[in-house]
């Protein structure tokens, strides 16, 4: 349901992503692995057209996004309208701290889909209840710890029903005990068969919800495989060494 | 003989009648040239991050000359210079244009400021919602913008209070320039300019203290807010309070 062709990304005369080729299908969970500044982020950035690619096609549900066949980039509307199909999920939860819980997670139908509020606010408490904060949702972000916030930040992507969400590094900014309860609701939403695509660095959860692993390195992807064969053999040097050195942290 | 013996209660009496008059004229154009240039600023701030270069470049031409030069120069040089050039206003309206447009390019700054201030990660996260630039600067990023400034803002409109007593320089008959007349008139410049000071003082002074107030408010969060506007709040059905 997503598919990239040749994606370049440039940031001035530093190329982050180089001739990047890859397919989600529906319901599929792909992790996204490698050291920093290996062009993950931007990557899925560029998914939602919050980096515009310098090259490249992305489709989504088989029609091009973002762009039409020469590269000229489609008006706001449409852009919005896509981007409205695909969530995200930040590391620093970008939660809207004017908001209470309940407004973070009605933004979305109510700014986006202008819908009436009655359309709505029961869906939205029904995902709060889902993410386990329907108790919370008079109270600001503020007011919450960091993986509650966390969790909020998935209701509010998932109030827009997308076809896919696009996991930032969402637990990198977590305090560890916190990281538990916000993967496990990553987890419920993997085994409800939501189209995820995470980058992350817990290597214990790609294994065991991702359908597929890619690793990525200076802007390429180095090796793509099933998480048992990429984790127990992987092909390439440079994958052995970072899986080498990131397992013997945190095994 | 003592201060106090300078000031004459029956001058003052005198005085009062006139200055209060002036008073409401000071307080008038203060009102106008607030609103005008509250709400101009933030258009300007908005037309400051407009596509159109030729608009950037001509308001932040605007803004740079408004910022570099005095007050009084500019009121005195709309009231008599601008004539010359064939632009003709009467006093009132050459002040409140002087004032508005000195405040509006001070107070576009202090709005341009705030909405950069806002963290990138807000309009990502609005903007991944699929919300269209407009609605990102209206919902998101203007409400957390303004927030942080209102006491900015108030402090400006004290300051609006006291320079509307540059308008003397253009023969407006506000509250200091109705005193310096009648101190002419009785020689008690004293007394007359006491009862000024004080009222302006009276004026000023709650503003001041509402702008610490407001300080204080904006720091505790806003989970404690209750001071700014916001959009209706999205009710707690009763039904639904399990």
């Amino acid at each position: 349901m997503i598919e990239i062709k040749n994606l370049y990304k440039s940031f001035g005369n530093d190329e982050v992503l180089k001739d990047i080729s890859l397919t989600i299908d529906s319901g599929q969970v792909l992790g996204i692995i490698g050291p920093s500044g290996s062009g993950k982020s931007t990557l899925l950035r560029c998914i939602n057209n919050l980096e515009i690619p310098t090259k490249g096609t992305i489709h989504i549900n088989g029609e091009l996004a973002y762009q039409d066949e020469n590269g000229k980039p489609f008006n706001e509307t449409e852009i919005s309208l896509t981007r409205s199909r695909v969530g995200m999920v930040f590391q620093h939860f970008n939660l809207f701290p004017h908001m209470t819980v309940l407004e973070n997670v009605c933004a979305g139908p109510r700014y986006v889909l202008k819908l009436d509020e009655t359309a709505y606010r029961d869906d939205a408490i029904t995902i709060l209840e889902s993410v386990g904060l329907a108790e919370k949702r008079d109270q600001y972000p503020e007011q919450l710890s960091g993986g509650q916030q966390q969790r909020v930040g998935i209701a509010r992507a998932l109030a827009m029903k997308p076809d896919v969400i696009l996991f930032d590094e969402v637990t990198s900014a977590l305090d560890p005990e916190l990281v538990g309860e916000v993967l496990g609701v990553l987890r419920d939403l993997a085994d409800k068969g939501m189209t995820m695509i995470v980058v992350t660095h817990e290597m214990g959860f790609v294994r065991q919800v991702a359908d597929r692993v890619i690793f990525m390195d200076e802007g390429r992807i180095v090796e793509e495989n099933n998480p048992a064969e990429f984790f127990d053999s992987p092909r390439n040097e440079r994958t052995k060494s970072f899986l080498s050195s990131v397992l013997s942290h945190t095994d | 003989m003592s201060f106090f013996h300078l000031l004459h209660p029956d001058v003052a009496l005198q005085a009062l009648p006139t200055i209060l008059t002036g008073l409401l004229l000071t307080l008038g154009i203060c009102l106008v040239c607030g609103i005008l240039s509250l709400s101009l600023g933030m258009l300007v701030a908005l037309g400051r991050q407009s596509n159109s270069k030729i608009l950037r470049l001509s308001l932040g031409a605007y803004i740079q000359v408004f910022r570099s030069t005095p007050l009084m120069l500019q009121l005195i040089y709309i009231y008599f210079a601008l004539p010359f050039a064939g632009i003709r206003l009467p006093p009132l309206p050459a002040g409140i244009l002087g004032l508005t447009l000195h405040y509006t390019a001070y107070l576009c700054e202090v709005y341009r400021g705030a909405i950069e201030s806002v963290p990138k990660g807000q309009r990502d996260a609005a903007r991944a919602l699929g919300m269209r630039n407009r609605i990102v600067m209206a919902r998101v990023v203007l409400p957390q913008a303004i927030r942080t400034i209102i006491p900015a803002l108030c402090n400006y409109m004290v300051q609006l209070l006291k320079d509307t007593s540059l308008l003397s320089v253009v023969t407006i008959q506000e509250m200091m320039f109705r005193g310096q007349i009648f101190a002419a008139q009785t020689y008690d410049y004293f007394t007359v300019y006491t009862i000024v000071f004080l009222i302006y003082f009276a004026v000023g002074f709650p503003g001041i203290k509402l702008v610490d107030f407001l300080e204080k408010k904006m720091k505790k969060g806003y989970a404690s807010r209750s001071v700014i506007l916001t959009p209706k709040k999205i009710e707690t059905v009763k039904g639904v309070n399990a």
